[in-house]
């Protein structure tokens, strides 16, 4: 009856290219974090840690994130419509423009060619590049959507609509620029202004990358793996218009104590606190949907990386707006609280759940198994405790860090007069956090081989069972 | 009913845009609009061609991945960046006035490094040239790397130039004799000249520079000489305070730096000048060099610590610096210009 066919290639060739730059960008992530305590681990003028740390980065969250939310949104879309994509052939030419693009980010960075603006370093050409990019995701996207055959659109569809229309306001305004060359311009916005944009930004670049795209995989993915139908339908749709809604609000709460106008900061403090509700909206569906049956905990491999990966999300948004009230951010903002905190939600929910969703697909693709369950619950322990020994090594460091610059005597002097104090003594915590990112790396490589493996198992099958006809792996499963 | 959007995708899709616009709207766009967004104090000049250079090199380098560039309104932090000698009170912490300029801000949002709003106000250029240079031999555990080969790196005049005629386009207001001169201030000038000409032109829009006309009286004795007390709370006080990072821990100096305070020369002329001259300089900084009569080196940063210390901490200084000359006079310095610094 399903005579039509899903494109598996494309979305397998996002998924590895996403493993790819995930691969690039973690290793880069150690390099950084070694180059924090061991300044002869920079290498001017190209490997230094500012010009990295923006690699890394992107790295990660474009290359990493956007990839596996191109591939893994292409399966949840053509699953949830129906059908294939509507066209197969442009996902293909943004396969392959999103590789090429993430290779000559990487380099551009390197050469230092940085709009000095978070996550969105990149200079005016690529800009252009990634909006072709983005242009073509909305195309295939609302193209698939509207000639679905399917009435019903399933929860997952609308985070994945939410995020295409969300990034695309987010990064056509940030990104707005006068050249000065190919490799320098100057933003249109200034000064104070400047820094309202870009926050509005750099926090919804977090919310519609790191959250909407990822809870659609969730949705899907979890009912999927496990069996068990979402616990509340009315549930997501609150939690999702209250999410969709107040998130742009925030983005201010990351310049609490700068020049921004108080009304501005307070305002964006208020919705933060807000924000809890939608969040744990999901975070409760979730642990409810498995609380049908929490014996897939034991029994589907699957359940125990989206039921960490919501509880993480569950923390990480209770941490943030705690983070947003003046009394918590005059104390830990600019320390090294604060990567510990985005780490919580990137190593602890994000990668939990594309990993998971990865899992899940690759097998599908080949109408077979995966290659090890054991080597994916390896994977699941080590990267579950290089996450938490890193978030927890930078909380703790961060909450020192901010207290020394704080201590003041009697007099009202500083404790800590000479800066250098305050650096020197995070070196153990920042070489703990360089061994927590081994682990994890490890943890890692775990799932990589594994995926790996279970593509060749796939391949070897697909070569017995149909010799004469390898169109097999575009058909559907 | 409300349900049937979930079945009508561009319904659907008007009501998810319309959800993303509201925040967007409120908290971005329309603040653009308010006259509060757009301040500008009334000292702010646009950056001269040679910190524009450093300015770009900056953003270049992804300095502002370690480094804010904003004094937030605590009271640690205005004492951590000496915002307490503000002329003006508001002037402690960072003004939104400040950045009219800036396209775009770099406040940063991670200080591993300290905080460079005020920059311009606390270091010479001959301490940034050496910093710059080779970071640990002037501040011994930094993690910060180093960036030598500024040095061996000419900056373009032409290409400046460039840059200057976008800003303009964007609103700052570079005359078309600051453009045409771009490459003329330019010429010979390395890229180390140009970022450390940007250090020293931050927080330089409002005047942070301390309380001037100080009296002095260079006949005055030391109230404290060879007061044992004195002289162990002035080492104290030397270490406490930091002068180690400039002068080195022994306040033998350190070259390029900071001069020796305990040899023969003062302000770069031989012969020592009275305790007064000392007790002047620590309390005024570089201004009380005219006072002084000798002009010392051009680059000359040397903080006032008047709002820091009181006149009894200062005299301590000095007695001890005067003791441990006295200890050079007795026996020949030693090896120990690797444990200079700060610490």
């Amino acid at each position: 009856m399903n005579e039509y066919r899903y494109d598996h290639r494309t979305v397998q060739g996002f998924i590895l290219s996403a493993i790819f730059w995930g691969v690039v960008g973690i290793v880069i992530g150690l390099l950084i974090s070694v180059q924090m305590w061991l300044p002869a681990a920079n290498f001017p003028p190209y490997l230094t840690f500012g010009r990295l740390r923006p690699v890394h980065t992107n790295g990660l969250a474009f290359g990493l994130g956007v990839g596996a939310i191109f591939g893994l949104s292409y399966w949840i879309v053509m699953r949830l419509c129906k059908r294939p994509l509507l066209f197969p052939r442009l996902a293909r030419v943004q396969l392959w423009l999103f590789n090429a693009g993430i290779a000559l980010a990487a380099i551009s960075l390197m050469a230092g060619h940085t709009q000095s603006l978070e996550y969105a370093e990149l200079e005016w050409p690529l800009d252009v590049a990634i909006v072709v990019l983005w242009v073509m995701f909305a195309v295939n996207v609302f193209g698939t959507v509207l000639k679905r055959r399917e009435e019903q659109m399933y929860v997952s569809l609308w985070y994945v609509i939410a995020t295409v229309i969300a990034v695309a306001v987010l990064y056509l305004v940030n990104n707005l620029a006068l050249p000065v060359s190919l490799t320098k311009s100057y933003p249109v916005f200034a000064g104070v202004n400047s820094a309202n944009v870009q926050w509005w930004y750099g926090h919804n670049a977090v919310g519609f990358v790191f959250t909407t795209p990822i809870l659609a995989m969730f949705y899907y993915f979890l009912p999927k793996a496990t069996g068990l139908p979402i616990w509340s339908h009315r549930l997501s749709i609150v939690a999702f218009w209250s999410l969709v809604f107040a998130y742009l609000w925030t983005g201010a709460h990351h310049l609490v104590y700068t020049p921004l106008p108080d009304w501005i900061q307070t305002l964006a403090i208020v919705f933060t606190l807000f924000l809890i509700a939608p969040s744990w909206g999901s975070v409760v569906n979730g642990y409810y949907t498995v609380g049908q049956d929490w014996s897939k905990m034991r029994s589907n491999y699957l359940t125990k990386f989206f039921i960490l990966g919501i509880t993480f999300y569950g923390l990480q948004t209770v941490q943030g707006p705690t983070q947003a009230l003046r009394v918590v951010s005059q104390l830990i903002h600019f320390t090294d609280w604060v990567p510990g905190h985005v780490h919580m939600g990137t190593m602890g929910w994000v990668t939990m759940v594309i990993t998971a969703s990865v899992y899940y697909v690759i097998p599908k693709i080949y109408g077979t198994e995966i290659h090890s369950v054991k080597l994916a619950n390896v994977h699941f322990w080590l990267v579950l405790v290089g996450q938490l020994l890193f978030s927890i090594t930078m909380w703790i460091t961060g909450i020192r860090q901010g207290w020394m610059w704080k201590a003041t005597d009697a007099q009202g002097k500083l404790v800590y007069r000479n800066f250098v104090d305050t650096v020197a003594g995070n070196y153990p915590y920042w070489q703990t956090r360089t061994l927590a990112g081994i682990v994890f790396t490890v943890g890692m490589l775990f799932f990589v081989y594994n995926v790996l493996m279970t593509i060749r198992k796939g391949r070897a099958l697909e070569r017995q069972a149909a010799p004469a006809a390898p169109a097999a792996s575009v058909t559907a499963a | 009913m409300a349900g049937k959007i979930y079945s009508k995708p561009i319904a659907f899709s008007i009501a998810a845009t319309l959800a993303v616009l509201a925040g967007s709207i409120a908290m971005m766009a329309y603040p653009m609009l308010r006259a509060e967004m757009h301040p500008k104090v009334e000292g702010l000049a646009p950056l001269t061609a040679l910190e524009l250079a450093g300015r770009a090199i900056y953003q270049r380098e992804g300095c502002v991945n370690c480094h804010t560039q904003t004094v937030r309104p605590l009271q640690s932090e205005v004492v951590r960046y000496k915002g307490n000698r503000a002329a003006e009170p508001s002037g402690r912490y960072s003004l939104a006035g400040e950045f009219a300029y800036d396209h775009p801000f770099l406040w940063g949002s991670k200080r591993t490094g300290p905080d460079l709003a005020f920059e311009g106000w606390l270091k010479s250029a001959a301490w940034h040239h050496a910093h710059f240079e080779d970071p640990q031999a002037v501040v011994p555990r930094s993690n910060m790397p180093a960036y030598a080969f500024l040095k061996a790196a000419a900056v373009d005049g032409d290409d400046i130039g460039a840059h200057m005629r976008t800003l303009r386009r964007l609103g700052v207001p570079y005359t078309d004799a600051d453009l045409a001169g771009a490459a003329a201030a330019l010429q010979g000038k390395t890229e180390m000249d140009a970022i450390v000409a940007y250090m020293l032109s931050l927080g330089k829009a409002v005047d942070r520079g301390g309380k001037g006309g100080l009296e002095l009286d260079l006949e005055e004795k030391n109230p404290l000489a060879a007061d044992t007390a004195a002289i162990a709370k002035g080492r104290q006080l030397f270490d406490a305070q930091g002068c180690g990072a400039c002068h080195g821990d022994e306040a033998h100096g350190q070259e390029g730096v900071a001069p020796s305070l305990v040899d023969d020369e003062f302000l770069g002329e031989k012969g020592d000048l009275p305790d007064a001259a000392y007790f002047g300089m620590i309390k005024g900084g570089s201004d009380v060099k005219k006072q002084l009569g000798r002009p010392g080196l051009a680059d000359g940063g040397m903080q006032p610590f008047g709002s820091e210390l009181s006149d009894e901490d200062i005299w301590s200084i000095v007695a001890w610096l005067r003791n441990q000359k006295g200890h050079e006079a007795a026996e020949p310095p030693h090896e120990e210009a690797a444990e200079h610094g700060n610490r």
